[in-house]
């Protein structure tokens, strides 16, 4: 009898039971959407992250260097805890004197090449290839390669140009299909070509002498227990190497992995509000129904269980769906995704992941938020009395104070994330993130109608007059803690909005600026090692004066390098031109500005970086004592500042007058050039090669394009990442049309009652919609709040990787109160519509 | 004078095998100042006819005439004007909006008309007090008895000061006492205010407060009674024109 019941009030009232189970399915459907996105998002990204960084997490090869079969790799895979592994053979290929450029008077550029042939079915989901033209190779690719841009320029190729490379059977013209970015770091140029290719230009058919093994966790304890797990079955014969857990590229993949873990969990968070916010509106819209069931002798557990067996009906049938649902959407959106990603910013992903976990999570989340939130209410309503219940029904006004228990509980949380702000861990900072959010829904209940009457009266004065704007502002106040928890999932949208923008100021205001500074020349001679400068063979001065008589030539600056010491902290002295480097090059400062390289000529004065002073424990004003040959030289700090290619490393900045003077250095590492205005770049370029050839110890690059590369690349990360944060944005639409519509729904009678006394169709349009941006408006201003803490601890996290100066999000408050209106305005226009067309009569006599 | 005149008047719900003919080719007409009763059995057409006076629902046949303007053909927009200026309704369930005040509420009519805030209130005050709820004017609808709410109602309908009063059982929800209140105020409605009042009742005692009853069957008006003596003769009368039915 219960589940008749149960089951008649789902089929009776169509359009609420729809509603309700939207609900339903929409959290479910966020929820496994999302989770099945995160781990194969995580899983590209941190092949992407290694792939820059040329790790992957284990690398297996023979202890003998030999080759062997690939069969190994299917038993590597049964590991548990991998998540991928791609096999590949290579070798240093020793290249003839002459092989490309046939003049023995110049000097070779390219003595070895790496000849890699890679899996092409597996490659991509250990390793990122981020192609700036061209694609990656195919299985049934003849004679194709791809190689980096300095190697094509350094040779001189293009695109659909052949590449000719030694074998076993002779020189093999190999096509280039892809180009990879320039190699910047290293001297060892790499040729890739497919597998098949590789065991057959080395006469190793079907061998392999290397696998690479992703693992599907960051967790340490875990990471060592695969390793050891893989050696074991291997046993003693091979050698794994492994990505070192504290390298920098380990830390970023951990960061991304919490961001992603935190955008998780706020969809959940987003789901179950919607959840609860529908079902405790239908219960207590059913008050009347609950009533009459007391009164004909039904007991209070009846009651319950009637409402709990409805809720568990509707978990089942919204839960079934939504995580058909979300597979879809997540298996589609992971396809979209990763066709943008492979031609934007080259990330690959894998397949669709869906975890046993996930499963019994969206189980759990959907039927047991559905029922528990069906719990609450019910348990209330079997409290009302039947006389109480059975009263001709107006649509519930809650009569609240504001200071109830969850406003002090707000109250004091958003107390203590303000304090928070102030501390050094950004694990606590973090917390105090999530205790603002907490505190934000919290308190909104009270602060629903003071914030509704403001905008009520801004709205009113815009487009509805006629005591619609006072209608609106009414209707909305009724139901503070409805409207609250509405507002609340806008509220967590619009932040994450927030904090988006403050992250993409920031980083745009400063490291954009940095590498804008740092790599904006128009050509970067750079030696094989960056940073590490002791090791970098450079070159005397001729060099320069040789490039200053090219025609065309502009503005010339070069980097000197000492290495010295400051008590016991190993510093890096790098000599820098005053006047010529702020032309061609520059840094960003963090004290001090411009003004300080005028100072660098006056005296013994230097400019240090950050990390630095603060392994030294010294600041901006004081002088130092650096170790010299001339012995101990007190230099004054007159500014700290950072360039993008050392700011790792302890670094002080003086002029090349005084390297020369107290460390008897002449000798320029790393070189940056400019054109003149207006001078012809091709011949130009020529000539600086032909120049440059005589110095093949310094790679030769293209500094805007290579800037402009690096900064697109950003972009179609955040492109990605906006996305992403779209798709965490849309549940505040549909909760506010869930809220509107069910409003209309309860409100019908009295919708019915202004039509009959004289309320024209547009004026009921026009209060829905009002409501609706009264709604979105509340929801706006409290994410904008929240987004301004969340952003300033993205920020502060950021500054852990990368130099980030905090700046004000202006375009993401902006793009946030653009988004929170049309929001509001879009999920209006089904309710709105509905609404207007309700027929009196029937509207009258809706019960 | 008329103000309602009312000619053939159908209302077919539902089409073929299926329809029904809630009114059949009803003609009556109220003149000004008139409280007309309209009774019937259950399903008898009572409210259907209200709906069709108000401009509420479409008939499927025949004229509804108020102060010589037509209804018929007239749009959405201009019903809507014609309901908002002409015609004040009462419902059973009362039909306040529960955020608003008693003031608030009954200013509503012209509010949404475009009148200002201040005229409005002070409109809306002045009817409060007629219909003696000078002191409750900011009382919110669940701070008030039903009858309380019911004279609330009656200042909303006539706020807009329409000629004409429709009232759907408007004592269906209340005690006796109540009913008679809400009677009598209609009574002073036509008598002291000069509208016209049509009223859906079953209720004969009710009823009697009217200066004629209509009486409907099966959509058809089958009877009409005015009414001369006192209250409780009335009564009777409409009691026993009600059992011949």
């Amino acid at each position: 009898m219960l589940w008749n019941m149960a089951f008649r009030y789902l089929t009776g009232r169509k359009l609420r039971s729809v509603l309700t189970t939207l609900a339903v399915i929409f959290g479910v459907m966020v929820i496994f959407g999302m989770n099945i996105l995160i781990p194969s998002m995580m899983q590209g990204f941190q092949a992407n992250i290694m792939a820059a960084s040329g790790l992957v997490d284990v690398n297996i090869t023979h202890k003998t260097g030999g080759s062997f079969d690939p069969g190994i790799a299917d038993q590597v895979k049964s590991v548990s805890g991998v998540s991928a592994v791609t096999v590949s053979l290579n070798r240093t290929v020793n290249l003839p004197a002459d092989f490309y450029d046939h003049d023995p008077a110049k000097v070779d550029k390219i003595t070895t090449l790496g000849l890699i042939g890679v899996d092409v079915n597996t490659a991509q989901s250990v390793r990122a290839y981020m192609l700036q033209s061209g694609r990656f190779l195919q299985a049934d690719d003849r004679d194709a390669a791809i190689i980096s841009q300095s190697l094509a320029d350094n040779l001189g190729l293009k695109l659909g140009n052949t590449l000719p490379m030694p074998s076993t059977s002779g020189v093999v013209n190999l096509k280039i299909v892809g180009i990879l970015p320039p190699h910047i770091q290293t001297s060892n140029e790499e040729v890739q070509v497919t597998l098949a290719q590789a065991q057959g230009m080395m006469d190793q058919a079907g061998k392999i002498n290397a696998m690479d093994v992703n693992f599907n966790t960051s967790d340490v304890a875990q990471r060592d227990q695969i390793k050891q797990n893989i050696e074991t079955m291997l046993g003693a014969d091979y050698q794994i190497g492994s990505l070192p857990s504290g390298s920098e590229a380990f830390a970023s993949i951990k960061a991304g992995q919490a961001v992603f873990n935190i955008f998780g969990f706020l969809a959940l968070f987003m789901g179950g509000f919607i959840i609860f916010n529908t079902f405790r509106t239908i219960v207590a819209e059913r008050r009347h129904d609950i009533g009459l069931l007391r009164a004909i002798g039904a007991s209070r557990r009846t009651v319950v269980s009637v409402i709990l067996i409805e809720g568990l009906l509707q978990g089942i049938i919204g839960t079934a769906i939504g995580m058909l649902l979300g597979y879809l959407i997540g298996a589609g959106a992971l396809s979209g995704l990763s066709q943008m990603m492979s031609s934007f910013i080259h990330i690959q992903i894998s397949g669709v992941i869906v975890s046993p976990g996930l499963v019994v999570l969206c189980i759990v989340a959907g039927v047991g938020v559905t029922v528990l939130a069906g719990l609450i209410p019910a348990l209330q309503a079997s409290r009302v009395t039947p006389m109480e219940a059975l009263r001709p029904s107006a649509a519930e006004v809650e009569n609240r104070r504001w200071l109830t228990p969850g406003f002090v509980i707000g109250a004091i949380c958003l107390g203590g994330a303000f304090i928070m702000l102030f501390s050094k861990d950004l694990g606590i900072v973090l917390l105090g993130s999530l205790l603002f959010l907490t505190g934000l829904v919290l308190v909104s209940p009270a602060l629903v109608r003071p914030i509704a009457i403001l905008f009520g009266a801004l709205f009113n004065v815009i487009f509805a007059r006629q005591g619609i704007g006072q209608l609106a502002e009414g209707n909305l106040t009724r139901q503070p803690s409805r409207v609250a928890i509405t507002a609340s999932t806008t509220l967590i949208a619009m932040a994450i909005v927030v904090a988006a923008g403050t992250m993409t100021t920031s980083i745009s205001g400063s490291i954009t600026d940095l590498m804008h500074k740092t790599l904006g020349s128009d050509y970067l001679f750079v030696p094989p090692s960056i940073a590490i400068w002791s090791s970098d063979m450079g070159a005397s001065q001729n060099f320069t004066t040789q490039l200053q008589g090219v025609d065309g030539v502009g503005d010339i600056s070069a980097m000197r390098y000492a290495s010295s010491k400051y008590q016991q902290v190993a510093v890096s002295v790098l000599g820098i031109d005053p006047v010529n480097y702020p032309k061609v090059s520059g840094f960003l400062f963090s004290e001090g500005g411009d003004s300080a390289y005028p100072q660098l000529t006056q005296g013994r004065t230097m400019i240090a970086n950050d990390i630095f002073l603060a392994s030294a424990g010294v600041k901006v004003g004081d002088t130092i004592h650096l170790s010299t040959m001339q012995g101990e030289k007190p230099y004054k700090i007159i500014a700290s500042a950072a360039d993008l290619l050392n700011m790792k490393v302890n670094t002080a900045y003086i002029s090349q007058e005084n390297l020369k003077t107290d460390f008897g250095v002449t000798e320029d590492i790393f070189i940056q050039l400019n054109l003149k205005p207006g001078a012809d770049k091709n011949a130009a370029d020529t000539k600086v090669r032909a120049v440059a050839a005589n110095y093949p110890q310094f790679n030769l690059i293209s500094g805007k394009a290579y800037y402009e590369s690096l900064s697109g690349t950003i972009d179609a990360v955040f492109m990605g990442m906006y996305v992403l944060l779209a798709m965490l944005a849309l549940p505040s639409l549909i909760a506010i049309l869930n809220t509107l519509a069910i409003g209309v729904i309860e409100r019908t009678r009295e919708i019915g009652m202004l039509r009959a006394v004289g309320a024209t169709r547009s004026q009921i349009y026009r209060l829905i919609v009002m409501e609706a941006l009264l709604l979105a408006s509340l929801g706006t201003a409290f994410g904008i709040l929240g987004g301004l803490y969340l952003g300033y601890v993205t920020v502060r996290g950021l500054t852990m990787m990368m130099p980030v100066a905090y700046s004000f999000p202006l375009p993401g408050v902006i793009a946030a109160i653009v988004i929170g209106l049309l929001f509001g305005f879009i999920a209006a226009i089904i309710p709105a519509r509905q609404a207007a067309r309700l027929g009196i009569v029937q509207a009258l006599r809706y019960e | 004078m008329s103000l309602i005149k009312v000619e053939n008047l159908t209302k077919v719900y539902g089409k073929g095998a299926t329809a029904v003919t809630a009114l059949d080719h009803v003609n009556l007409s109220v003149a000004a100042g008139e409280f007309v009763a309209i009774m019937g059995p259950s399903g008898c057409g009572k409210s259907t006819l209200l709906h069709l006076l108000g401009g509420l629902d479409h008939a499927t046949e025949g004229h509804v005439v108020i102060n010589d303007a037509s209804l018929d053909g007239l749009d959405d927009q201009k019903l809507t004007e014609l309901r908002r200026r002409k015609i004040g309704f009462v419902f059973q369930f009362f039909n306040l909006i529960p955020v608003l005040t008693a003031a608030e509420n009954v200013a509503l009519p012209i509010t949404l008309d475009g009148k200002g805030a201040k005229e409005a209130r002070a409109k809306a005050e002045e009817w409060l007090k007629k219909v003696g709820l000078g002191d409750r004017m900011n009382a919110r609808p669940d701070q008030l008895s039903g009858g309380q709410q019911q004279r609330v109602a009656v200042a909303r309908a006539l706020v807009a000061e329409p000629a004409l009063i429709l009232a759907d059982e408007p004592t269906g929800n209340l005690d006796t006492r109540s009913s008679d209140d809400i009677a009598g105020l209609l009574r002073q409605v036509a008598n002291e205010w000069g509208r016209s009042v049509v009223m859906v009742t079953h209720d004969p005692r009710i009823a009697a407060y009217a200066d004629r009853i209509i009486f409907l069957k099966d959509g058809l008006v089958v009877d009409e009674t005015r009414l001369s003596g006192s209250g409780d003769e009335s009564t009777r009368a409409v009691k026993e024109k009600m059992e011949t039915l």
